[in-house]
């Protein structure tokens, strides 16, 4: 039987997320009472609700059989490395660039060949963000490397 | 101000060529972005939201509306023709839209969506005015506890009615609680669970965790699907024209319809969504031949339709009046207004009756414009869905970016996007909700704020919640939608029924619990 693990392990990560916003909070902040409540009643009490609730999403589906979703790691990795370009660039290289680049990094995980059509996106793309929030928004951002 | 000089105040206001222009242009954009599948409402305000600081509040509130109800409209489109639903709401329009399809009723299933949603948003505009106005009278009374108590059953009831696994819909709500914590507290100043990250002493940006909850998570998700399906049928405008059998068919459904949806998008935590599913179980369980539904039953697609755009309109009367957005989408809204600096509540409707005004009436322009417009247009946007997904995700991707940067300049949310859509891609692949996370994490600091001062008033007494009528209602209702369904299905031997059945298997592809 294959098993539920969705369920298992984010009932299980949310369930040790809640403890430790609790466990953090309680000796971090000040709980207060009931009737002057401190900054740290209220993440107290909503960490101990989700380390409950997590458990009760894990452990019944134990005993439950699950079905496997195909997991997009491949276009997972491309974007989050498309966004991370994105700020890592933006201060440096100025909008233009990073536009492109990011668009391009992005559009390697399609599921599509060839590389000529991805070139030409990004450039279409980077010129589009410049007629639209340089030119027409006139947004106050860095265009190029050297416009800083 | 009587409805009628508000009415008339509101003409003034929506027929402004720059409220007017704008309001047209976003319900454009709110079809065109709920044509396409893979990107939906949420994603577009929130990309349009930085833009809004660049034109005048009433054009800003007006656009947004204009994408959110323009949306609902175009959702339908792709869920008929396709059986891909562009948005939440018209995920039930396939279950007969589809096969109305199939059999080359299409084009009359197109007609049906647009004159019910027309149908639905215009009787909802009556309900939101008579609502609004009531509660706006009736709001001035309540206490603290009586908001915080609502807004606890708006969360229960988001987390429990028409929700396969309450106990999973619950974690994400408290999750986006926790979230909410995030940031300076208001009433000691201390700095939570920021960890010593200046970048997060404002808590965490709304914007970023919209982005990357639903337009980057979306579209990881969307990559490999989207394209997969072939290019629709064309549809003319002859074959829109229904029978005369059609139209007797859709009355009952498209005001039933209406009645549920408007009652329930002004319910704080259940919108639009939840009102279409509600709305189709009920045309089944209404009908003489409830054997026609999944197959091609113009009721499953007028009833639906018609609920989540009354849902829709009516889900204004608590954001506007309150101050309490019920759904994410108009925690969007309340964010924008904030931005304008106009503070919701119960005298909103007193001190800024422009804005109230105006955004009813825009209402109904917008409405009337997207059916007068859609019909002719509906080839344009049936070709929309040709359309390569693979040309659009890194145009979104880019304007993400530019969207969450634009906020306050910093990378540093960029790279928090990042993170947050990596997190709500691997939540929605385990078939958690992130819109009750959203939901959780713009109402948590209303509800802190309010349950703490209760706790002051009361000098620490918990009972407050039951002495006052209005909270104590508000108590009883969060405790019957919890214990209902347990009781239920301890009676019924463990099958929770809120869903209707699922003979395409549309929204139960995952699980195979039952």
């Amino acid at each position: 039987m294959r098993r539920d693990y969705h369920d298992i392990l984010w009932g299980g990560f949310l369930s040790l997320l809640g403890l430790a916003v609790a466990v953090y909070s309680f000796m971090h902040y000040d709980i207060g009472n009931l009737r002057r409540m401190g900054p740290g009643f209220f993440p107290v009490s909503l960490g101990a609700v989700l380390a409950v609730l997590g458990l009760i999403i894990a452990i019944p589906a134990i005993w439950r059989a699950g079905e496997t979703r195909s997991f997009a790691g491949r276009e997972l990795l491309g974007i989050i490395v498309a966004l991370l370009l994105f700020a890592l660039l933006m201060n440096r290289a100025g909008i233009v660039i990073t536009a492109a680049v990011a668009a391009f990094v992005a559009s390697v995980v399609a599921p599509r060949p060839g590389i000529l059509w991805r070139l030409v996106l990004a450039a279409i793309i980077a010129g589009l963000t410049w007629a639209i929030f340089i030119q027409a928004l006139e947004m106050a951002i860095p265009v190029w490397p050297w416009s800083r | 101000m009587t409805t009628l000089e508000g009415l008339a105040h509101g003409f003034t206001v929506a027929l402004q060529p720059e409220v007017l222009i704008y309001s047209l242009f976003g319900a454009l954009l709110g079809t065109f972005v709920g044509v396409l599948p893979g990107i939906g409402a949420m994603a577009a305000i929130t990309l349009l939201l930085p833009l809004t600081y660049y034109i005048s509040s009433e054009a800003a509130l007006v656009m947004l509306a204009g994408v959110y109800y323009g949306a609902q409209y175009g959702g339908a489109v792709a869920s008929i023709l396709l059986r891909l639903p562009g948005t939440p709401q018209s995920v039930v329009t396939a279950l007969d839209g589809y096969p109305m399809a199939q059999q080359g009723r299409g084009g009359v299933a197109l007609f049906t969506a647009m004159i019910s949603s027309f149908a639905g948003s215009m009787l909802g505009i009556v309900v939101l005015v008579v609502l609004a106005g009531w509660l706006s009278r009736v709001a001035t009374e309540f206490g603290a506890a009586d908001y915080a108590a609502m807004m606890i059953m708006g969360l229960v009831a988001a987390s429990t009615i028409g929700s396969k696994h309450p106990a999973k819909s619950f974690a994400m709500v408290v999750l986006g609680l926790i979230l909410g914590c995030v940031g300076t507290d208001v009433n000691s100043g201390a700095q939570r669970l920021t960890f010593g990250r200046t970048e997060l002493i404002d808590g965490i940006n709304l914007v970023a965790l919209a982005m990357g909850l639903f337009g980057v998570a979306e579209v990881i998700s969307n990559i490999r699907r989207a394209d997969r399906h072939g290019p629709p049928d064309r549809v003319t405008l002859r074959q829109l024209i229904p029978t005369r059998q059609d139209l007797r068919r859709m009355v009952a459904p498209v005001l039933r319809g209406t009645g549920l949806g408007s009652m329930l998008g002004a319910l704080p935590g259940t919108g639009s969504t939840i009102s279409s599913f509600l709305s189709y179980a009920m045309e089944q369980r209404v009908a003489r031949q409830p054997e026609r539904f999944g197959k091609g039953a113009i009721e499953g697609v007028a009833g639906p339709e018609a609920a989540n755009n009354s849902a829709a309109i009516t889900a204004f009367v608590p954001t506007l009046t309150l101050g309490i957005p019920g759904d994410p989408i108009m925690a969007l809204m309340l964010g924008a207004l904030i931005i304008h600096g106009i503070q919701p509540g119960p005298l909103m409707l007193e001190a800024r009756p422009d804005m109230f005004w105006g955004l009813v009436v825009s209402f109904g322009i917008g409405n009337l414009f997207l059916l007068i417009l859609n019909l002719p247009l509906i080839g344009i946007w049936v070709s929309m869905l040709r359309i390569p997904f693979r040309w659009l995700y890194p145009a979104i991707i880019v304007f993400i970016c530019l969207g969450v940067y634009s906020v306050r300049g910093s990378v540093f949310d960029i790279a928090m996007v990042a993170g947050i859509g990596a997190v709500g891609y691997a939540l929605s692949l385990a078939a958690f909700s992130p819109a009750l996370l959203l939901l959780g994490f713009v109402l948590g600091p209303l509800i802190e704020t309010n349950l703490r001062r209760a706790m002051l008033i009361s000098r620490g007494d918990p009972m407050i919640f039951l002495e006052r009528p209005i909270a104590c209602g508000f108590i009883m209702a969060a405790v019957a939608l919890i214990v209902f369904p347990v009781v239920k299905s301890v009676f019924r031997g463990r099958r929770t029924g809120a869903l209707p059945p699922d003979p395409q298997g549309i929204w139960t592809k995952k699980k195979g619990r039952r």
